[in-house]
């Protein structure tokens, strides 16, 4: 049996995803990125195999991706995220649709990308050098709310006011505003949905430069937040797609493009 | 996979949170960002959160006159039994909408008043427009407003107001539009409704003077903010309710006088400001003047002071009269750059200058509000005649842009401050 | 100090003036019964026809006398009389200047209780426009030399002229409507005449008739109808400047809204517009001091009597004078 490996080195996690042959997800695991890529990496695919119990000789292909892609050297390929979100976006969304856009919201950057109706990428935009309204900033807010990033989207539903908007994303600024609105004691909730539609805000806003056409597909880490979810359709006046892993999307595109270049290799070369 | 199931919001929900998003975060701002908060502002923040976040209608019972600009005579509508509610927007979200419709240039107050009848999403829906053909965009933008389906008439307004003619052409059509609310109400205007009208708005007209007579105290116990979100309120609350929240604010300020409670610093310059109209929730530069610790004390603009300063004055009360007076006060003390020539505006600022103590002036006018980006270079140069401090910002409804226009502003304030501190 | 002040400004004009008229007009019309006379340099019209009534007498009737003179006796002791006259009729306007024909003419009063009569009625006054508003101000000056020059035509001839006939030696006062009407109100109706005697004296007194008329029409429908032509006014303002109660104006204040103009019975444009000059007592000014009452700018118009503010303009005054002082509905 062969396996197929994708490997997704990002910012702030580096992800690893195996498929079979019929570009199944097999296991995936996320480990922090933290200071040394590679060595992080290669444990992190150690112990996945370990787990699903697949010997390091039944890979027949593994593809590198994201931004520490290319300080994995043993990968038999690299791309980038862009292709491999595309890729991972259809394979994952193929029950429910044809994929148009993109929306992926990650550690420190946030990305809209247009697909044709084959799938290849037409146009991609992404945030300027700077972490406002990623996941990093969704992770300081909850920690000077003091509450769980994972309690996020249920404060965001309980939220009766109007969400309190705050005028920057940006992870520095945000802070002190948030500390303020907490000093004159309004809801949290309000707070949280207030910051959840900042957000969404401006990612509809990226996403509006590359053009928006349905089916929309949102991944990511904060992908799994639903209150950021609602708020972002609600901006955006269109239903979206989230799937079941968003986290994984991109390695997992990396995965199923290592099974699509191992099939289509010469029959000679596979045996190396 | 997609285990979230909740609706969609329609795009009137989604305008009406846009919107309330705006609105909260300034009233917020309002109520707790200033020292010496005043309890009776409480009606006015209230009245405009529950207007703005909570979409409460005030008029349901009443015909709703939609007015485009100051110059339709609330008084004839009163006297007819409507509602005046002037339509002047200053939500981003609805200027957004207007900017699919009107060129990218345009006035981001004419877009976002375009952009909410667009909408059609109003918590006090007008029966009837009355735009007056001030400035070019208004003018035009009637037009816009018509294809939506909206019934709207235009009011011929002249451009000048030192001649007979336009004072004549002026009065004609006041009278035209008398009659054709007449019409629309059913009703006939008669001598004591009008009487009434009028002497309803003097009295609001009169607070507003005693509120004023406040800011020139050397202990300002107002802000600018608050006074521009009082004189917003005139736009569409009920009159007798915005009259006795007035008195009670008047008789809140009569105390902190005498306490000398202020709302300002030590050393806080304080501000003429003239330019665009600043409308709820666009209080941007107001902010970062207060913001900045200097105190707005007056101001030269058509949502605040120019709506209220002048008042009709009667000599034979009789409808004849009354007419003529109505509409004069709208055309010849008005100080709208609309106007060719407008020295008068430039005496206003100066004498509001000299009657407030003002330490500078802040003009600014929108990109795309021609006229006064036209005025300014005349304005300037009469300050700079009269040796008084002048800035002249340029913004829109964007809520970015607020850093670079918030640097010019302390620097300016700062300025201020120095002067002030040589001249002791 | 303040507060005596403070009530001046705020006081209400309309109800002053009204009173203050009535007691001027029996001093004028009635004052002599009770012995009362003021002498005959009254820069008012106190008509001499008014001759039991009167309480002093007007100067122009004194002033064409003055002047039918011959040129020998007028270089002596007759133009002597004349320049003493005068000084008295200068010292009486100086007191009030223009003043005298807001608040002491009789006739002037008699055109205002017409105005409040039309008021009643509830028809609208007319306007002049603007152009024959500045085109008609001429007359009056054209009426002061004609009643200077008839006179003094009387008893001389000039540039070779014949010399006028005796029957006009009081020619304004012929046409001028206060010596059939002031009389009038004492009951005596004698001045209601047409003279036959002399073909002069017939059409003096046909135009005399025909102005009474006029002068009743007009001020009807016109509020100060007649002033707009009064030779007395046109005199008056010759020497004005120096008078000791003032209009004053504060320019920077002015907000040109227009209201003192819409108050004047005079239609004086130039207080409203005029935003540079202090002075505003201009030659048609009745110093009726409305434009002050209507004025809403603290301290924009003022009555300055010898250097002392004795009524100016003020917002709350404007506001207790509309009554919009206190929410009240009229129900009418």
């Amino acid at each position: 049996m062969n396996y197929f490996v994708g490997i997704d080195i990002g910012s702030t996690a580096i992800k690893i995803t195996v498929t079979d042959e019929h570009k199944r997800l097999v296991g995936f695991k996320i480990n922090a990125s933290g200071s040394m890529f590679y060595k992080y990496a290669k444990e992190t695919l150690q112990s996945l195999l370990d787990e699903l119990h697949i010997s390091q000789d039944d890979i027949a292909y593994t593809v590198a991706t994201g931004y520490g892609r290319k300080l994995f050297k043993e990968a038999d390929e690299n791309i980038s995220e862009i292709t491999a979100n595309a890729i991972g976006a259809q394979e994952a969304a193929r029950e429910y649709g044809e994929i148009k856009t993109i929306i992926n919201i990650g550690g420190q950057d946030s990305k809209a990308i247009s697909l044709d109706s084959e799938g290849n990428v037409v146009n991609f935009a992404m945030n300027d050098r700077c972490a406002a309204g990623t996941g990093k900033f969704l992770d300081v807010v909850a920690m000077n709310l003091e509450i769980g990033v994972d309690e996020l989207s249920d404060y965001h539903f309980k939220s009766t006011g109007t969400p309190l908007s705050i005028s920057s994303t940006c992870a520095v600024f945000a802070e002190s505003e948030i500390i303020g609105l907490l000093g004159s004691n309004h809801s949290v909730e309000d707070i949280v949905s207030g910051v959840h539609y900042s957000i969404a805000k401006r990612i509809v806003k990226l996403v509006k430069r590359v053009g928006i056409k349905e089916n929309v597909y949102f991944d990511g880490g904060p992908a799994l937040n639903a209150g950021l979810v609602h708020a972002i359709e609600n901006e955006l006046g269109k239903k979206i797609f989230v799937p079941e892993y968003p986290q994984i999307t991109t390695s997992f595109g990396a995965a199923v493009l290592a099974c699509d270049a191992f099939k289509n290799m010469p029959e000679v070369e596979r045996e190396f | 996979m997609n285990n979230i199931n909740h609706n969609i919001e329609s795009p009137k929900e989604k305008q009406n949170r846009h919107k309330a998003m705006e609105a909260i975060k300034l009233l917020n701002t309002l109520r707790e960002d200033f020292k010496a908060p005043i309890s009776s502002m409480e009606y006015f923040y209230d009245l405009f959160e529950r207007v703005h976040c909570k979409h409460e209608s005030l008029h349901d019972d009443k015909t709703k006159i939609g007015t485009m600009c100051i110059q339709i005579p609330s008084e004839i509508i009163y006297a007819l039994d409507g509602v005046p509610i002037r339509l002047c927007n200053g939500f981003y979200t609805d200027d957004e909408i207007g900017s699919d419709l009107m060129p990218q240039k345009a006035c981001p107050l004419i877009k976002a008043t375009v952009g909410h009848f667009a909408s059609g999403n109003f918590t006090d829906k007008p029966d009837i427009v009355f735009s007056p053909t001030t400035c070019d965009q208004k003018t035009k933008a009637g037009v816009t407003i018509e294809s939506f389906g909206y019934k709207l008439i235009d009011i011929d307004f002249p451009r000048t107001k030192e001649s007979e003619a336009s004072r004549e052409y002026w009065r004609r059509s006041v009278k035209q539009f008398a009659v054709e609310l007449s019409r629309f109400q059913g009703k006939k205007l008669t001598r004591t409704s009008l009487k009434n009208a009028i002497k309803k708005i003097g009295y609001a007209q009169s607070l507003y003077h005693k509120l004023s007579e406040f800011r020139k105290n050397e202990l300002v116990p107002i802000l600018g903010l608050d006074v521009f979100l009082v004189t917003n309120a005139f736009f569409f609350d009920k009159i007798d309710n915005w009259i006795e929240a007035t008195e009670k604010l008047l008789s809140e300020l009569e105390i902190r006088a005498k306490e000398k409670i202020t709302v300002s610093g030590k050393a806080s310059p304080r501000i003429v400001y003239t330019g665009s109209p600043p409308i709820f929730p666009n209080y941007k530069i107001p902010l970062i003047v207060e913001q900045s610790d200097a105190i707005i004390v007056a101001d030269e603009t058509c949502s605040s002071n120019r709506m209220f300063n002048d008042m009709v004055a009667v000599d034979e009360w009789n409808i004849y009269d009354m007419m003529d007076s109505i509409s004069d006060k709208y055309l010849k003390a008005c100080t709208c750059p609309i106007f060719t020539k407008n020295e008068d505006r430039i005496r206003r600022v100066i004498q509001l200058v000299r009657a407030y103590k003002a330490d500078g002036v802040v003009y600014q006018a929108f990109a795309g509000c021609t006229v006064y980006e036209m005025e300014q270079r005349s304005v300037l140069e009469a300050m700079e005649k009269e040796g008084i401090p002048i800035i002249y910002l340029e913004s829109d409804y964007s809520p970015s842009q607020g850093g670079q226009l918030s640097t010019r502003v302390e620097a300016f304030i700062e300025s201020l401050k120095n002067r002030r501190r040589m001249k002791k | 100090m303040l507060n005596l002040k403070r009530k001046i400004n705020n006081m209400n004009l309309v109800r002053f003036r009204f009173w203050f008229q009535i007691v001027a007009f029996l001093i004028i019309v009635y004052g002599g019964y009770v012995g009362l006379d003021l002498g005959d340099k009254l820069p008012t019209f106190a008509c001499v026809y008014n001759s039991e009534g009167t309480g002093g007498k007007c100067y122009v009737g004194m002033l064409q006398h003055d002047l039918k003179h011959p040129l020998e006796t007028f270089m002596g002791f007759a133009g002597y009389a004349f320049l003493i006259s005068l000084a008295m009729f200068i010292a009486w306007f100086w007191v009030l200047n223009k003043g005298w024909c807001g608040f002491v003419c009789p006739l002037g009063t008699m055109q205002d209780w017409l105005t409040a009569l039309r008021e009643k009625l509830k028809i609208r006054f007319s306007e002049y426009s603007w152009a024959n508003r500045s085109k008609i101000k001429s007359i009056k000056y054209i009426l002061l030399i004609l009643l200077l020059i008839i006179p003094v035509m009387i008893s001389n001839s000039i540039g070779g002229l014949p010399k006028l006939p005796n029957g006009l030696s009081m020619p304004f006062c012929d046409i001028c409507p206060g010596r059939m009407l002031i009389p009038a109100f004492t009951g005596n109706f004698n001045q209601f005449y047409i003279d036959f005697s002399s073909k002069t004296d017939l059409v003096m007194t046909i135009l005399g008739m025909m102005i009474v008329g006029l002068f009743l029409v007009g001020s009807f429908i016109k509020k100060r109808f007649f002033c707009y032509f009064c030779p007395m006014a046109a005199l008056q303002y010759i020497f004005s400047k120096p008078a000791l109660l003032k209009l004053y104006k504060d320019g920077a204040k002015c907000t040109k809204c227009g209201d003192c103009y819409r108050a004047c019975d005079m239609d004086i444009l130039e207080i409203a517009d005029d935003v540079t000059s202090k002075n505003l007592v201009t030659e048609d000014c009745i110093l009726c001091l409305k434009c002050i009452a209507a004025c809403p700018e603290d301290g924009c118009l003022e009555a300055n009597f010898i250097g002392i503010t004795i009524f100016e303009s003020s917002k709350e005054g404007f506001i207790l004078r509309m009554a919009m002082d206190m929410q009240k509905e009229s129900h009418e």
